[in-house]
């Protein structure tokens, strides 16, 4: 065993037990803040992996994407509510104890003769690749076109339903005034806006 | 193309010659390149405080640090001694672990983006494929960290600054990576050694500016908001907020959120002068001016003389757009967080998504001007 | 849609117009760079205070009456005249007297009103202590003159800006022959003499 392999090796028994800590903190601790943060030490463990595996450009996404967009969103939301609750006992608990016991089992047993199956001979003459990103690039546009378009459309999707989400306009009768907005409970009154094709290039006088 | 000198055959040939095996004189070798760069990033951030303040002074007619060494030269070493010995306080209800890892983890990722800062053809650690996605990347680390010292200091003036932190770390992030994409899409490579390669050969007039100028707009308005620059300095916020997330720190663990943001400013200086100024390459194309006088590109002279005019050349580039950012620092007045969103959201994301898709067609139109 | 055109060619104006704005304030700045600090270096240079400057209050002790008016006059009746009548004398003799300069807004009323002119103001100003009860001036204390600028060889002396020749903004590295813009008392006296030529010279 020369001296990149022992680092190979190392890093990956690391790596593992981190990724496989980190993911028992997120589901075992009860503070939910340490497990949103935990998860982020499972994604960089994860990225730490594809490292491993040669997958460079997926590693470097895997962190812009996880850590620093998904996480950082799960961390934003749990840190604007900040809502401190006791765990209240929840009758017939065990019957979602046992649903979620179910699943998991069933997927890691799902996983597991995945893995069982697939074989991983690496073939010894492994064609060295320079940059995955051409790889990549070239799969997306071909064999995975689909699936890639689709996903862009869901994010497309995604990204409207957030905006209708965050505009919240209120759509008024003619004759209601701006003073007499409907005033939901615990809402603040929100300033009618207008949509930009429609209104005219002078402002309406006030 | 030449390759220039390669430091790391030399040195392993040197150590080898004097008789360590070749393994061991690699391993000698490993970890020089690393601490060259944290020397250089450190006394980068000390020039760029010493700069900051001569040129704050400047600007308001001052005459800045005077007597702590030759033109106060030594006031960062001091500010950073004092730093050091200054006691390390943790808030009684605050969260001692997260308040401890939470600077850790807004330094430790600018630092690692030095790994793909070219100062010359191989003066840099790794040329790695995807050099500048790496560093973007790595950047979107921060905002967890701020978010961690934001919330572990059990502070709301804290809490607020982290998630301010957040918010436009990540809202920049996009027109940052958009105004990269641009330049990649014309040198074909996200690799910082190819960008700086394709716009070199004609001095000047090779460098992206000309041909991404909207593109250097947007990359310096984000990158500016990233490293928290005072236009868009609103996560520490003296009048509204004490320091933001800062605001419990002391000592050592402020010290790191100080360096950091410095090894920052100087980070995204150097890759303004990478993407957009072409690198170490110097205004005048210097190996055809050598070929013409009759130098041959392999004398080891020459070599070495390019090697260290392109170290000036990448430096000198990235401290005038430090000067920039101090320059604007004293000029623009800090906008409101509303304003901030509105400029991420509304104006830089929608001109970079304009910016992407005319460079893309004038890739296609002109593929010799812009990469075919 | 030609609205909408219309909008977008409004907000690129804006945004253009935002743009040059930020340059001239950069080109401000930049010129601010150029000019002189107009900066005194302070324990090594120092501004000569002006003729009329109200620093520290100086007090003589043999001309004071004890007749109490600087403390009438204060807005805050800050003096402590201590006094006792000498019977033998038929007099008001002073034992003690002070002035709290933490306290004092050097506004020399008592000044103005002293009628032996026992009292003046100082040119001194560099009135920080330890401890705020050392700024409790006994008469002795007040009694000192202070050290003048321009006599010390540690410090060098800067004029302030209304002493400086026409045209000059900064007092540094000034020869000393520089005058002063405008007319010297000596000269405004003079032209006083010639415009009435009724007052008498004695």
């Amino acid at each position: 065993m020369n001296l990149a392999e022992g680092v190979q090796t190392i890093s990956f028994a690391l790596l593992a037990l981190m990724m496989i800590g980190a993911a028992l903190g997120v589901v075992l601790l009860d503070n939910i803040v340490y497990s949103a943060f935990l998860l982020g030490g499972v994604f960089i463990s994860i990225s730490g992996l594809y490292l491993l595996l040669n997958a460079d450009f997926v590693s470097a996404a895997q962190i812009l994407i996880y850590v620093g967009a998904v996480n950082v969103l799960i961390l934003f939301a749990i840190m604007l509510v900040n809502k401190r609750e006791d765990f209240s006992p929840v009758p017939r608990r065990w019957i979602r104890k046992g649903g979620a016991a179910l699943v998991s089992v069933g997927l890691f047993a799902l996983l597991g003769t995945m893995v069982v199956q697939t074989p991983w001979v690496i073939p010894a003459n492994l064609p060295a690749t320079t940059s995955t990103l051409i790889i990549l690039g070239e799969h997306f546009f071909s064999d995975y076109l689909l699936p890639f378009e689709l996903a862009s459309v869901l994010l497309l999707m995604a990204l409207v339903g957030a905006v209708v989400l965050a505009r919240r306009e209120y759509v008024l009768d003619d004759e209601a005034s701006v003073g007499e907005m409907p005033q939901l409970p615990l809402q603040l009154p929100e300033r009618p806006k207008e949509p930009v094709a429609l209104s005219g290039t002078s402002a309406p006088s006030r | 193309m030449n390759s220039g000198i390669d430091l790391q055959q030399s040195v392993i040939e040197i150590l080898s010659n004097l008789g360590l095996p070749p393994g061991v004189a690699k391993l000698v070798w490993l970890p020089l390149p690393m601490v060259l760069m944290l020397v250089t990033a450190v006394l980068g951030v000390f020039t760029g405080v010493w700069l900051e303040r001569k040129i704050s002074a400047a600007a308001q007619q001052r005459i800045g640090p005077e007597y702590i060494g030759p033109l106060g030269i030594l006031a960062p070493a001091a500010d950073g001694l004092k730093l050091l010995f200054k006691e390390d306080i943790t808030p009684g209800n605050a969260d001692a672990v997260l308040f401890t890892i939470g600077p850790a983890l807004v330094v430790i990722p600018v630092f690692l983006s030095y790994l793909v800062v070219p100062f010359g053809q191989n003066m840099l650690i790794s040329d790695l494929s995807i050099g500048v996605f790496l560093w973007i990347a790595l950047s979107s680390i921060a905002p967890i960290g701020l978010l961690m010292s934001g919330y572990a200091s059990n502070n709301k003036y804290s809490l607020l600054g982290g998630l301010r932190a957040a918010a436009q770390s990540i809202s920049y992030e996009i027109p940052l990576a958009l105004a990269v994409l641009a330049v990649v899409m014309m040198s074909n490579s996200l690799s910082t050694i190819d960008i700086v390669n394709q716009q070199s050969g004609y001095g000047i007039l090779g460098w992206n500016v000309w041909r991404q100028p909207v593109g250097l707009l947007l990359f310096w308005i984000a990158a500016l908001a990233e490293c928290e620059r005072l236009p868009f300095d609103l996560p520490e916020a003296e009048e509204e907020i004490v320091a933001g997330y800062q605001t419990e720190y002391s000592g050592m663990k402020f010290a790191l959120f100080y360096i950091g943001s410095y090894v920052n400013l100087v980070l995204s200086a150097l890759f303004v002068a990478i993407l957009y100024f072409g690198g170490w390459g110097f205004p005048v194309p210097l190996e055809q001016v050598a070929s013409l006088l009759g130098v041959s590109e392999t004398n080891a002279v020459f070599q070495v003389v390019m090697a260290a005019i392109g170290i000036v050349t990448t430096l000198l580039k990235a401290y005038f757009f430090i000067f920039l950012a101090i320059l604007l620092r004293w000029t623009v007045p800090r906008v409101r967080i509303d304003q901030l969103l509105d400029l991420g959201w509304k104006f830089l994301l929608p001109v970079g998504l304009a910016n992407l898709l005319l460079t893309a067609g004038l890739k296609l139109t002109f593929p010799f001007a812009f990469g075919g | 849609m030609l609205k909408f055109l219309n909008k977008i060619g409004d907000y690129a104006k804006e945004t253009l117009q935002s743009a040059r704005y930020i340059g001239q304030g950069l080109s401000v700045t930049f010129d601010h760079m150029q000019r002189r600090p107009i900066t005194v270096q302070y324990p090594y240079e120092k501004l000569i205070p002006s003729e009329r400057f109200r620093g520290r209050i100086h007090f003589e002790f043999d001309k004071c009456i004890s007749c109490e008016v600087c403390v009438r006059v204060c807005p805050i009746n800050l003096p402590v005249v201590d006094w006792e009548f000498n019977k033998e004398l038929k007099k008001k003799q002073l034992r003690h007297y002070s002035i709290d300069f933490g306290v004092c807004i050097f506004c020399a009323n008592c000044v103005e009103y002293c009628p032996t002119n026992c009292l003046s103001v100082t040119e001194e100003y560099e009135l920080s202590t330890y401890d705020r009860h050392e700024l409790n001036f006994d008469n002795v204390a007040m009694g000192r003159l202070p050290y003048k600028v321009t006599d010390d060889p540690m410090v060098t002396p800067i004029r302030e800006f209304a002493y400086l020749p026409a045209g000059t903004l900064s007092g540094h590295d000034l020869p000393a022959s520089a005058q002063r813009a405008g007319d010297r008392p000596e000269d405004v006296a003079k032209t006083l003499k010639t415009s009435s030529p009724e007052q008498s010279e004695d």
